[in-house]
């Protein structure tokens, strides 16, 4: 007899308040996930983009992108060695578009590779970002030092510290910055080389340094596994509570020879369909919400990231009810004929 | 051979400091198909008696036999399997499970016998078993909205249903009217004696005893009186 099955019809009200709130909170956690997911890519998709690989700084840089300025001459060693390296640079600044407006933009350029956009002089090359603001293939910029700046094209999802990425030829960067020395060397090769006089980091630490993703990330991180754990508090009540009232009826159950094993097993059960069905449409409603967030809203929940969750959801509740389960096994058919009615 | 008998049963429970003997060494046997009523004050054991024979707590010492076999050297297991299968119990309230009716009650309680009777024929000795409580009525419904005499009814049959050799009954007629209690013995007497089931029941009612072949008074863990009706 499917007793996990029989209880549940029989309180539809009960499980159903549980479920809902189980298919909140889990859709809550998707929804945030897929916010630090898609603030990620929004605060520095550009580097996520790159293989992974190990990335060069100057060592008295101290690990910070912006301070360091790699030698000619070893940058031009490391590329004469490993063929698909490539150096390049980074700097926050501005454009003036055709109606005089200020975009902040990330300027990016590089040494010849294709992990970046390469572009002519005199042109530039950005974020698709910025063609929802009205800037067209075409189009007259002008950066900060007056100079014009045609656009030549658009590259999709480029972007650092939450700022469109505007790829630069190597000499208009130069001008604007009055350096020809490149900031970060990337060699597609996790266990590159170190080197005399440059830091070697990986992909993963270069994000860290970054000022303001760690913070980021932490924060929504965080409340990511907060409401996990609170999901798995959830379960682990509801199960005692509702255990606490049906003790009674357990010791006589067990009095009657029924194996423990049976009750662990519809509890588990229980467990299984109700979260199941709650998380299953969860996600269901969070890709929803993905395809229906406004563009402006940094959103990208992916399906593996959602199934890993969904897998957390699921063994975090059995470690709920399992703690309610424990309870069952140390239950005394004696004690429960000695109390009243169920 | 006797069904069921004790040799010198002690049960000794500490209490704080002090050490108190609840049974004090009850020498006993039953006998197949007779059903025994135990009464007694208050305090004096009886219900402590009923459990250990019925497989729920241990002794201090002395022997339980069940058709020679002993309880007190069974493990966990082994006596799990003996309440299944060859135990029923009634006690004071119906205990029924809050979310089955009244008929699937009765089919947990042969799920848990491990009943050897095909599906066909459970429903089938399902079927009679409502007839016989009178039941049939109220088979799809749930234990909330049935009266106390119903619940206590559907007990019985759930603790006779699987054909139980020893059918253990801890005052089951004390939260009943005297007519109810009535019904509840005549629906004890024709369900045991149909199956040859013994029994073994606790009551506080004098009424009762008329229902019983033999009675068996107990004061302070000491059998004082033991009569053949
Ligand atoms: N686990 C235990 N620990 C301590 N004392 C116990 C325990 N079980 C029973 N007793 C005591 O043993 C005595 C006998 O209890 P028992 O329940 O067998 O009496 P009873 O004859 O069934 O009484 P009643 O007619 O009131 O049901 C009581 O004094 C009770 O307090
Ligand atoms: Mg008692």
């Amino acid at each position: 007899m499917n007793l996990a099955w029989k209880e549940m019809k029989k309180s539809k009200l009960r499980f159903s308040i549980l479920a809902s709130i189980v298919f909140l909170i889990s859709l809550l956690t998707f929804i945030i996930a897929g916010l630090a997911n898609g603030l990620a890519d929004d605060n520095a998709s550009l580097i996520k983009k790159l293989p992974d690989g190990t990335f060069y700084l100057a060592d008295d840089a101290d690990q910070t992108y912006n301070l360091s300025a790699i030698d000619k001459r070893k940058e031009n060693d490391i590329l004469a060695e490993t063929g698909d390296a490539a150096a390049f640079s980074v700097q926050m600044g501005f454009v003036f578009d055709k109606d005089e407006k200020q975009q902040s933009v990330a300027f990016v350029t590089s040494t010849n590779s294709d992990y970046f956009e390469q572009v002519d002089p005199g042109e530039v090359v950005l974020d698709v970002s910025l063609k929802e603001e009205g800037v067209e293939i075409g189009d007259e910029l002008t950066n900060q030092f007056n100079e014009k700046l045609t656009v030549a094209g658009f590259a999709d999802h480029q972007k650092f510290s939450h700022a469109p990425v505007a790829f630069l030829n190597k000499a208009d960067y130069q001008a604007i910055y009055g350096t020809d020395k490149q900031q970060m060397i990337l060699v597609p090769d996790e266990d590159a080389k170190d080197i005399a006089g440059l830091d070697a980091v990986s992909k993963d630490e270069l994000l860290q340094s970054l000022a303001s993703y760690k913070a980021e990330q932490m924060t929504l991180d965080m409340i990511v596994w907060f409401l996990i754990i609170i999901s798995g508090m959830l379960f682990a009540i509801f199960f005692y509570m509702m255990n606490v009232q049906k003790i009674g009826m357990y010791g006589i159950l067990k009095a009657m020879g029924l194996k423990t094993a049976v009750l662990l097993r519809m509890i588990w059960t229980e467990m299984l369909l109700l979260s199941g069905s709650a998380i299953i449409l969860a996600a269901a409603c969070a890709m929803i919400f993905g395809t229906a967030a406004p563009d402006g809203m940094p959103f990208a929940l992916d399906s593996i990231m959602l199934i890993w969750l969904a897998l957390i959801f699921l063994v975090v509740g059995f470690i709920g009810s399992t703690v309610s389960a424990i309870q069952i096994k140390k239950v005394e058919p004696l004690q429960a004929i000695q109390q009243g009615d169920v | 051979m006797e069904l069921l008998e004790t040799i010198n049963l002690q049960k000794t429970v500490q209490n704080g400091d002090t050490q108190e003997n609840i049974l004090k060494g009850i020498q006993l046997s039953f006998q197949k198909g007779k059903i025994t009523a135990l009464i007694g004050a208050s305090g004096s054991g009886k219900s402590t008696f009923l459990t250990i024979l019925a497989g729920l707590q241990s002794v201090s010492s002395g022997e339980v036999l069940l058709e020679g076999n002993s309880l007190v050297a069974m493990s966990a297991e082994q006596l799990r399997k003996l309440r299944a299968k060859e135990f029923g119990y009634v006690f004071q309230y119906a205990h029924l499970v809050p979310f089955l009716t009244v008929e699937e009650q009765l089919h947990l309680m042969l799920d848990i016998a491990a009943s050897p009777l095909s599906k066909q024929e459970r429903k089938q000795e399902v079927h009679d078993v409502l007839g016989m409580i009178d039941m049939l009525h109220r088979q799809h419904a749930y234990p909330s909205i049935l009266s106390g005499g119903e619940k206590q009814r559907v007990a019985i049959a759930r603790a006779v249903i699987h054909k139980p050799k020893l059918l253990f009954a801890d005052e089951p007629t004390a939260s009943l009217d005297s007519k109810r209690s009535m019904d509840i013995m005549e629906l004890i007497l024709k369900l045991t004696k149909k199956n040859d089931i013994t029994t073994l029941m606790v009551t506080h009612d004098e009424d009762m005893l008329r229902y019983a072949d033999r009675v068996i008074k107990m004061n302070d863990g000491k059998i004082t009186e033991d009569r053949t009706v």
